[in-house]
């Protein structure tokens, strides 16, 4: 008898389980009160500082739950582990679509792990949102994977503004590059190669490094020989600061370009001590998301709302790491984009709305900067600002630029 | 015992254990037929890894890099040359076992620990070397392979392949060659005064266990649809040279917890550790699928030296010992 | 490719030794371990990170110098144990149980290492000022003379060490014959476990000396390693001074390569790497500097 009720309840149990995953409304992931969002990030292993924009996304949702969700729903970021290892996030992403049953994918870290389950998702019909990945395949490919939209400027994009920028400002500019060899590097020096257009000749040396070597001081030793007066950083964390400090060692005075993901304001501080000021002063960047870390922002409605996040929801936290900022302005253009999708939620229909978006009041961008999509615009944020360092912080200057790519 | 009997309860538990697997995707969620099947991929490359460090003693840190080629072997074919991904996995296990015996020539001569840091250099190049040949391997980008199959699919088509490569290696083992590779192992000088050639048997030993890898590989890009340089880190190298270790080398049924422990233990680690510690620990770090993963690698080693076959066969049910432990 | 000047050469040759020395100072603690126990340790350069790192913490509580000795000492003690709790019980062991135990400590430290102190990229002060200095078209920096000084003057302090001291000797007994050494009185247990903690020492010393230029996270070392690994080979595997001197030829080695063989590039310099450990095995398995040991049956 015992046993049977057991059964029984274990019976019930599944079923209540299953509706739950297959949703109210046969929306999978869907319920009357919750919207279940999946996604991977390297919590473990060599890119595990990048884990803080998975986290910082997580606190953002949590904070929009607190405040009612949306449409009434709670939503709930289910983040798994791929330790940034491309097979481990097909497995996850496995896990998240067949057996957690999550309504979309939504924020993977990296371009590979992105490639690795674009056509899964895609084939699955479901939404693989607000990519953590400048890879430009994100926004451009959009007519064969509907399912598929990044999120950060492409870094075609980014490069092709410091090309329109060097090519207006300095046209007999001699540029060296040093680029991280893969999709990453690759795709900021041929956005360069684009920016400069017809001066594409300006590029006297290019070279690539490899990510899993211990430092590249050959490569700009080389670039140095050049005689380049402009320098482009297309790297990644430690390599960026490692290359300041060649730069200082050889006695170069070059203009240096450093690439958004390598500048941010403890990466610069830590290469302006190292370095030294004269090394690093005056070096120009770009910037779409308001750095925590820049103290002109402390008064600033969205930084504020940042900390407070942070200090509430993301327990351990360093207030001073844009990868939360940049984790919580997605979260907040997913919020948007179910708000828009409306209280019938489907797939497609998000996907509709992530290709019909017009967010101007995302308060962890800069100024006037617009989220926005069209049928034939599949990049979000396309607008950025150019910085310059000042040896102790960056100041943006010029207005906002459009690169599309 | 009379032999006839013994054969036939021999052959009643390998049937149960054939109706088990067979049954097992129905039994179990879909996703965990998706697990399993990635078990089965790690149980073959731990396989080929058992056939070259436990039967032969030479160290392979690098069977991840020969699991790539297996991988890539199987992407091109399949993206490029319109090949279903299936019927390319038999061409990737003979490529991988070709360049295996093409390492096995230079590794003839690199006894013990040089073989060890030979491999580890391999293991650790291999994905530049992959990256750069771009014409072929489409860089770092990597390549789709646009095929999808269900997971009741993969786990048959893994379990069905690891089935016969059990049988095959079980056969090498139990054969004359496997003698050879034993006497090889315990004593060099000693086999080759009783005429065995050790450059030739080597070198085939290579060979067999870069076809299991190759073959592995293979299977885990047709289940992952996709291949690039990063999907075959260092760290599966290591993990695959754990989970032999772990499953203890030298013996067949080992084999099963250490393809288990490859494919479970690291993703419930940050759970596992928190399950355990009596403190309370910051256990979603990212350091501490590592940590767990490491201690409980330098804790068997040193608990148990001969791996969990060595655990079973002291529990000691006789009928595992009689199934799989090598004759006497 | 540009047209061949000297000083770029001169600068690549010299930036090379500055890599080099890197790689030179990390393999000198593997081939310490490897002498006095015959071991290669795969766990080497994860130890140098992770004492690295309590270096980085002491630093916030007194001044470099005496951080500096401390963490030398800390770092040693932790070698003795190290190898007192977990390499001993397999000190008879196959090699395969000594290489698969050095990989699980690797994972394991260098999980620790993250656990601990996070990845992020962290700063580490340099003993050496790190002011360029020019000599012609040039440059380096005194940062990168001392990380070679440095090794080689544990070069030189090994050497009067296994030479002049009693310890020294009875280590090298004990390393080429542990059986005998252990009839004439040695203890041997002990002597294994000072090789373990001399090595964690100098494994100290390298990271503390590279991490200014490489810059310190979880992982600082193991990009380092198969390098490490091809000096050691490079130069001997036995051999003090091999090592730093097959590091300082490897780091040259590879610029050059990179620079002027266009196949190579900056790309493949890991395969490099490889190919360096794998002629210098076939062709003159004993290294530039080891000794050639007939095989025993």
């Amino acid at each position: 008898m015992r046993t049977k009720l057991s059964l029984l309840i274990a019976a019930a149990a599944a079923a209540v389980a299953v509706a739950a995953s297959a949703g109210v409304f046969g929306v999978p992931g869907v319920t009357s009160s919750s919207i279940l969002i999946g996604g991977t990030a390297p919590l473990s292993g060599e890119a595990s500082s990048a884990a803080a924009v998975a986290k910082g996304a997580d606190g953002y949702f949590k904070y929009v739950n607190a405040h009612g969700g949306v449409n009434g729903r709670k939503i709930v970021y289910k983040y798994l582990d791929d330790a940034y290892d491309p097979a481990k996030t097909v497995e996850d992403t496995r896990q998240l679509v067949q057996q957690d049953g999550v309504f979309a994918i939504f924020n993977t870290l990296g371009t590979n792990n992105n490639l690795a389950i674009r056509d899964f998702l895609n084939q699955q019909k479901v939404p693989q949102l607000f990519v953590a990945s400048g890879f430009t395949a994100w926004g451009a490919d959009y007519r064969r994977y509907p399912y598929t939209i990044g999120y950060i400027p492409s870094y075609l994009s980014e490069g092709q503004v410091y090309g329109r920028y060097i090519a207006k400002v300095k046209p007999k500019a001699r540029i060296a590059v040093l680029y991280q060899d893969d999709d990453y590097g690759k795709d900021l020096l041929n956005g360069l190669k684009k920016g400069l257009g017809s001066r594409q000749g300006l590029i006297v040396k290019a070279a690539g490094y490899d990510p899993t070597s211990p430092n590249v001081d050959s490569q700009v030793a080389d670039l140095r020989q050049t005689k380049a007066d402009t320098f482009m950083i297309f790297c990644f964390g430690k390599f960026a600061i490692q290359a300041y400090i060649n730069v200082a060692k050889l006695g170069w005075h070059p203009q240096i370009y450093v690439n958004a993901v390598a500048a941010s304001t403890n990466l610069l501080g830590l290469a302006t001590v190292t370095a030294g000021a004269k090394t690093t002063t005056g070096s120009i960047s770009i910037a779409y998301f308001k750095d925590p870390a820049d103290p002109s922002w402390a008064k600033d409605p969205g930084i504020q709302l940042f900390q407070k996040i942070l200090k509430r929801y993301v327990p351990g936290g360093n207030p001073k790491d844009g990868y939360y900022a940049a984790g919580m302005a997605s979260a907040f253009t997913l919020v948007d984009t179910l708000q828009k999708a409306g209280k019938n939620l489907s797939r497609d229909g998000v996907v509709k709305a992530t290709a019909n978006l017009n967010e101007a009041n995302n308060p962890f961008l800069l100024p006037g900067m617009v989220v926005k999509t069209g049928p034939a615009d599949h990049f979000p944020i396309e607008q950025m600002q150019l910085e310059r360092w000042s040896g102790a912080r960056w100041l943006r200057f010029g207005g906002l630029v459009t690169a599309k790519s | 015992m009379s032999g006839r009997l013994a054969w036939s309860l021999r052959l009643a538990a390998v049937g149960v254990a054939a109706a088990v697997a067979a049954a097992l995707p129905f039994l179990t969620s879909d996703f965990l037929s998706f697990q399993l099947a990635r078990m089965g991929i790690f149980l073959i490359a731990i396989m080929g890894l058992n056939i070259l460090t436990g039967y032969t003693g030479q160290i392979s840190i690098g069977h991840g890099a020969f699991m790539s080629i297996g991988g890539y072997t199987t992407a091109v074919l399949a993206s490029q040359h319109g090949v279903a991904d299936y019927w390319t996995v038999p061409l990737a296990g003979l490529l991988t076992g070709l360049v295996g015996l093409a390492f096995g020539v230079p590794a003839l001569r690199l006894a013990g620990l040089y073989l060890a840091l030979a491999t580890f250099g391999v293991a650790v190049a291999t994905p530049s070397i992959e990256k750069r040949w771009e014409g072929l391997t489409k860089g770092s980008t990597g390549i789709s392979l646009l095929s999808f199959h269900s997971n009741h699919w993969l786990y048959g088509l893994t379990w069905a392949l690891a089935a016969g490569l059990f049988v095959l290696a079980w056969l090498i083992v139990r054969s004359r060659l496997g003698r050879t590779f034993k006497a090889l192992r315990d004593s060099e000088v000693a086999a080759s005064a009783m005429g065995v050639n050790p450059a030739f048997y080597k070198t085939l030993a290579f060979g067999i266990s870069a076809f299991y890898a190759g073959i592995a590989g293979a299977l885990y890009t047709i289940q992952n649809a996709y291949v690039s340089p990063d999907t075959f880190p260092i760290t599966l190298s290591l993990y695959l040279l754990i989970g032999a270790v772990i499953g203890g080398l030298g013996s067949m049924a080992g084999l099963l917890a250490g393809a288990a422990f490859v494919e479970f233990v690291p993703i419930h680690a940050s759970g596992i550790v928190a399950a355990i510690s009596p403190f309370d620990l910051n256990t979603k770090s990212a350091g501490v699928p590592s940590v767990l993963l490491g201690l409980v690698v330098v804790v068997l080693v040193l608990a148990l030296p001969d791996g969990a076959a060595g655990l079973l066969r002291r529990v000691g049910s006789p009928l595992t010992r009689r199934l799989y432990s090598r004759p006497p | 490719m540009l047209a061949f000047t000297f000083s770029q050469l001169a600068q690549q040759v010299v930036s090379g030794l500055a890599s080099g020395g890197i790689y030179g100072s990390l393999a000198l603690a593997i081939v310490l371990i490897y002498r006095s126990t015959r071991v290669v340790n795969f766990a080497q350069g994860e130890m140098a990170t992770f004492t690295t790192f309590i270096a980085w913490s002491l630093m916030h509580h007194m001044s470099y110098w005496p951080a500096f000795v401390l963490t030398l000492l800390i770092a040693f003690g932790g070698g003795v144990a190290l190898e007192r709790v977990v390499i001993r019980p397999v000190e008879r062991a196959p090699v395969l149980s000594v290489v698969i135990l050095s990989i699980g400590l690797l994972i394991l430290v260098n999980g620790l290492s993250s656990w601990i102190w996070g990845s992020d990229v962290k700063s580490f002060p340099s003993a050496f000022s790190t002011r360029p200095i020019r000599v012609g078209g040039v440059a380096f920096s005194i940062q990168d003379l001392g990380v070679i000084g440095v090794s080689l003057g544990a070069v030189a302090l090994l050497a009067l060490f296994f030479r002049f001291t009693k310890v020294g000797l009875a280590m090298r007994a004990v390393a080429l014959n542990p059986g005998e050494s252990e009839l004439v009185g040695v203890r041997v247990g002990w002597m294994l476990a000072l090789g373990w903690g001399l090595a964690a020492a100098l494994g100290a010393l390298s990271g503390m000396m590279v991490a200014p230029s490489v810059f310190l996270e979880p992982n600082m070392m193991l990009s380092v390693l198969l390098y490490a690994f091809a000096a050691a080979v490079l130069g001997g595997l036995d051999s003090p001074l091999g090592a730093v001197v097959g590091g300082l030829t490897l780091g040259v080695v590879l610029n050059l390569a990179g620079t002027y063989v266009g196949f190579v590039g900056s790309e493949l310099r890991l395969a490099v790497g490889l190919a360096v450990i794998l002629a210098v095995l076939l062709v003159r398995p004993a290294g530039l500097f080891g000794r050639t040991v007939a095989r025993k049956v």
